[in-house]
């Protein structure tokens, strides 16, 4: 795998000891990224989140037993596993900022970077996008549907970004360095405890940068050796350590 | 020269090689690639002028305020408002597909009349003349004509208690809330004024009892950025939080520690932290302080509330020395579900708030004065929570109330939404002529005769005024963010045209004109805009805000109005009396198991089912298929025989309800924890049919010496199917 290294690298750090599992950020995402609902979605096989909420447990018995919950965006890995399976260079983590691309007009269905992502960021269309009567009409303007047989998954909601280094060209401002506020995805922005933090790994002037020094600061699977730019923070052990799948035998 | 084989090889190799050099099969392979994906009748994006407009999103019972982003005037996507301090930017799970509602499946396309047993979509005229003769013939008769309303903090309640009142009607109920039961027990048992708040904002330390503050309970998403603001990523907590009750709910995943106490000894449980600060000379300037002393004292000593409870007392004591360690302690009851707590679980919340001083304290307990009311004939407020629905139905039910000749349905849903739904679905159903307002074809609607829906909550002019549980007054404006999809009437609006029509004078001609004599009267309040200066920080002196000069301006940007008055307190009673009587669980060992329902918003509301793009937050422990489940722990689940993914049976005393089970430690154990929001059996092909109804075996029983209706810690025996 092929390490990809920018002057900004977009990142979110995702305080666990925060989020209270509640859905906001799922459902803002499929908002604002057009993913047509499912009659079955129990049938997790079929449906498409590119956020996705986890429960973990630190399988104590009661009283001892705790929760906490994980949401799950794209890692945007700084040395992904999905770029270099795919055949027809559909994924690609070549822009500034780091966001691991989705080209789905180039993308053949066959589901490579699916097997290769070890963080299931990755879904297949199975079926066509079909919304109810009507719902069309709130598609959001700057991200197409996809059809079946074709891979997505998160992409910071690439499009805002888009459009923030726009208005930074426009207000004569640097397009690698505009204030935070301007690019925001989806799911930072909807999140009612504030667990999701959202900017510029490499800037100082951004709160992540901060929060990524914390001790408490960890990354999924991390000696994958994947470079997931998006952390996690939790004071509770336990989350830290499954954060990382250790085995049972194995000391932390 | 003729072309020989080799020349023709030549040529077709050479022509196939000199292809690759132009972009020919580079352009087709792009647009093969794009028309394989572009067929018709996947969706086109649609573009145009950008815009926001700020308003109220009415899918959670307290109402999130927010930006709706709109595209050349279609509204796309809730945005939460982050100028406004009801939401301060947050969403909750269902007001973020608020605008995708707007065209749910089981919109009601506009007025229609029951013929037989399907609807005939009518004129506004011919509905509003059928009504009219509906109604003339109830005028005068009280108990003719009742009307239920799930909107608690509107004042369309204002609209339509007053046109009932003028019609000479007094049965107005709102669905129940745990907003009306604590103001039964501040304004009647305690003898209180004003309504009950929780500075959450300015607290160190709050215990929640019962209370799913941080998922469903009061104004959520408020509660949740209360809660995020005093954690400070990376940084050491300013507050802690501390969860009491029977499920290691949502609420209590993030607090600090989570104390589990059976849904039926939450006010033994209050009671029993009282006694502490009892015992170390804490007490409360009222006449029944001695009574009540002598309550705690003897009958909620640690070891009593121990056999009550399940509770160690060491876990009691040490809880209430982080109570009196803390500076700003707070305490939050509640049930778990937000309805059918009681007033005792009330009573001793207060009461034990009281003790530690917490009255009108920054970070404590907040009497605020009651909402002002514009319409004159309307009922009062502390009169309109002061009526309870569930008594009221079973009483009908039983013969003991007159069934009404007319039932008017406003944002309801008591057919699915109310405890022991099937006999309360039956007292519903006998009423002769029922009139829904519901914007969607909801389980009440599909059992009325007449459908007059009102538009959803982004086409309309609607308002909140200080939902139970915020510990400021604040009041928000929703304006119509577009034209209503469907031909639908705001029900205000048509209460007033139809109140002109029957010469009924209810001072207004619209709701707008309503809403603004309403910010006209706050405006004389005084009070403020909440972007100057947060009106926690005004209340704990931090900050100081001006007046707002117009309210109804600044309402219309998306300002929420707060105001940080207090109402002081002239005749508190503690309502021992009361409470010794009704805080003792009294077991039932026919029904072994205590239900704790649990309220997601992400799977519905109380009047709301799940909107089809929150079905992806389910998780298959929750719903699979068509089967809904149900959580036990291990230790349940090994006294029952019940292994993971059985098929089991429910049963109440008053229904039964079917589940699959899943296991897990998140419950205590003689608890089954089941969902609410499923085994809807109207709404659409998204929702009808998947999992069974929770509020099927959700029992009423009455509170002794309160008489209040009490349906938490229902009760079931459980078996294999």
């Amino acid at each position: 795998m092929t390490h990809h290294e920018f002057k900004v690298k977009w990142g979110m750090v995702i305080d666990l000891d925060k989020c209270t599992g509640c859905g906001a950020c799922m459902v803002a995402c499929q908002v604002e990224n057009n993913v047509a609902p499912m009659n079955d979605a129990s049938n997790k096989l079929r449906t498409l989140t590119w956020m996705l909420v986890y429960e973990l447990s630190n399988h104590k018995d009661f009283p001892e037993h705790e929760t906490a919950f994980l949401p799950r965006p794209c890692m945007q890995c700084g040395a992904p596993s999905c770029v270099p399976v795919c055949p027809v260079v559909a994924t690609d983590k070549n822009e500034e900022g780091g966001i691991v691309s989705q080209i789905y007009p180039r993308c053949i269905g066959c589901r490579y970077c699916m097997a290769a992502c070890p963080y299931h960021a990755r879904y297949f269309n199975w079926l066509d996008p079909v919304f109810p009567k009507g719902m069309d009409k709130t598609l959001t303007p700057e991200v197409s549907p996809r059809p079946r047989g074709v891979v997505e998954k998160c992409s910071f909601c690439h499009t805002r970004l888009n459009n923030a280094r726009q208005r930074a060209r426009a207000e004569d401002v640097d397009p690698l360095d505009f204030p935070v506020e301007w690019y925001q995805p989806a799911c930072a922005e909807a999140c009612p405890t504030g667990a999701i933090t959202f900017g510029d790994l490499n800037n100082p002037k951004h709160e992540v940068n901060r929060l990524i020094k914390s001790p408490y600061a960890f990354r999924l699977l991390e000696r994958l050796g994947t470079d997931p730019q998006v952390y996690y923070m939790s004071r509770r052990d336990w989350v830290r350590y499954q954060g990382d799948n250790h085995l049972a035998h194995e000391k932390h | 020269m003729g072309l020989d084989r080799r020349g023709f090889i030549h040529l077709i190799v050479g022509g196939a090689v000199g292809t690759l050099f132009t972009p020919i099969p580079w352009k087709f392979a792009d647009d093969l690639s794009i028309w394989t994906q572009n067929w018709p009748w996947i969706p086109r994006l649609k573009h145009g002028e950008e815009a926001r407009t700020a308003t109220i999103s009415k899918m959670c019972a307290a109402g999130c305020a927010v930006n709706i982003r709109t595209v050349g005037g279609r509204p796309v996507a809730a945005e939460g408002n982050p100028n406004n301090v009801l939401s301060q930017g947050g969403l909750c799970p269902l007001c973020a597909a608020g605008v995708q509602m707007m065209y749910s499946p089981s919109r009601l396309p506009g007025p229609m009349k029951r013929e037989n047993d399907s609807f005939k979509q009518i004129t506004w005229d011919e509905a509003a003349a059928l009504l009219a003769d509906k109604l003339n013939a109830t005028v005068g008769k009280d108990g003719k004509l009742a009307m239920i309303s799930g909107d608690e903090s509107g004042t369309i309640n204002e609209v339509l208690s007053g046109f009932a009142a003028a019609l000479g009607a007094t049965d107005y109920y709102l669905m129940p809330g745990d907003g009306q039961t604590s103001s039964r027990v501040w304004t009647g048992l305690m003898g209180g004024e004003g309504q009950i708040g929780f500075d959450l904002e300015n607290a160190d330390l709050t215990l929640f009892i019962g209370a799913d503050a941080l998922e469903s309970w009061g104004p959520t998403v408020r509660n949740q950025k209360a809660f995020s603001a005093s954690r400070p990523g990376g940084e050491k907590p300013k507050a802690s939080y501390i969860y009491a009750g029977p499920v290691q709910t949502r609420t209590a995943a993030v607090s600090d520690a989570w104390v589990p106490v059976l849904p039926e000894g939450l006010a033994s449980f209050t009671l029993g932290l009282c006694y502490f600060l009892v015992k170390n000379g804490a007490s409360v300037d009222t006449r029944d302080f001695d009574s009540f002393k002598n309550l705690v004292m003897s009958h909620y000593t640690p070891d009593k509330v121990e056999k009550l409870v399940g509770l160690k007392p060491d876990t009691l004591q040490d809880l209430s020395r982080k109570l009196a360690q803390a500076k700003r302690p707070l305490v939050v009851v509640g049930s778990e579900f937000g309805q059918g707590g009681g007033q005792a679980l009330q009573a001793a919340g207060a009461a034990l708030n009281l003790l530690m001083g917490r009255l009108n304290q920054p970070g404590g307990m907040i009497a605020m004065p009651e909402a002002p009311k514009v319409v004159d004939a309307a009922l009062d407020r502390k009169d309109l929570l002061a009526k309870d629905l569930v008594s009221y139905l079973m009483n009908m039910e039983k013969g003991r109330a007159a069934t009404p000749d007319v039932l008017m349905v406003y944002e309801a849903n008591p057919v699915y939404a109310l405890p022991q739904s099937e006999a309360m679905a039956k007292a519903l159903a006998k009423i002769p002529f029922k009139v829904s307002f519901s914007t969607y074809m909801d389980e009440t609607a599909a059992l009325c005769d007449l459908l007059l829906p009102t538009p959803h909550s982004l086409e309309r002019f609607d308002d909140v005024y200080t939902p139970h549980g915020l510990g400021f007054s604040a009041w928000a404006l929703a304006k119509p963010v577009s034209k209503p999809a469907c031909d639908n009437l705001n029900s205000a609006d048509f209460t007033l045209k139809l109140a002109k029509a029957m010469n009924i004078d209810l001072g207004f001609e619209d709701f707008e004109s309503v809403l603004q004599a309403k910010a006209e009267q706050l405006g004389a309040m005084g009070g403020f805009f909440a972007d100057e200066a947060a009106p926690w920080d005004v209340r704990s002196g931090a900050a100081s805000a001006e007046a707002a000069s117009d309210v109804w301006d600044g309402a219309q940007e998306g300002k929420a109005w707060c105001s940080v008055a207090t109402v002081d307190q002239r005749a508190l009673r503690l309502g021992a009396e009361v409470l010794a009587k009704a805080a003792q669980p009294s077991p039932d060992v026919s029904y072994p198991l205590s239900v704790s329902p649990t309220l997601q918003l992400n799977v519905g509301s109380q009047k709301v089912a799940t909107p089809p793009q929150n079905l992806t937050t389910i998780r298959n422990t929750e719903l699979r298929g068509k089967a809904s489940f149900v959580q036990v722990c291990g230790q349940t689940a090994g006294k029952y025989g019940l292994s993971e993914g059985a098929m089991v049976k429910l049963t109440g005393p008053r229904g039964e309800c079917a589940a699959k089970v899943h296991i897990t430690e998140r419950v205590m154990p003689g608890v089954v924890e089941a969902p609410l929001g499923f085994g809807h059996s109207a709404w659409d092909a998204y929702t009808r049919g998947k999992g069974d109804n929770t509020y099927k075996i959700l029992s009423v029983t009455t509170e002794p010496g309160t008489g209040e209706t009490v349906w938490t810690g229902s009760k079931v025996k459980i078996a294999k199917i």
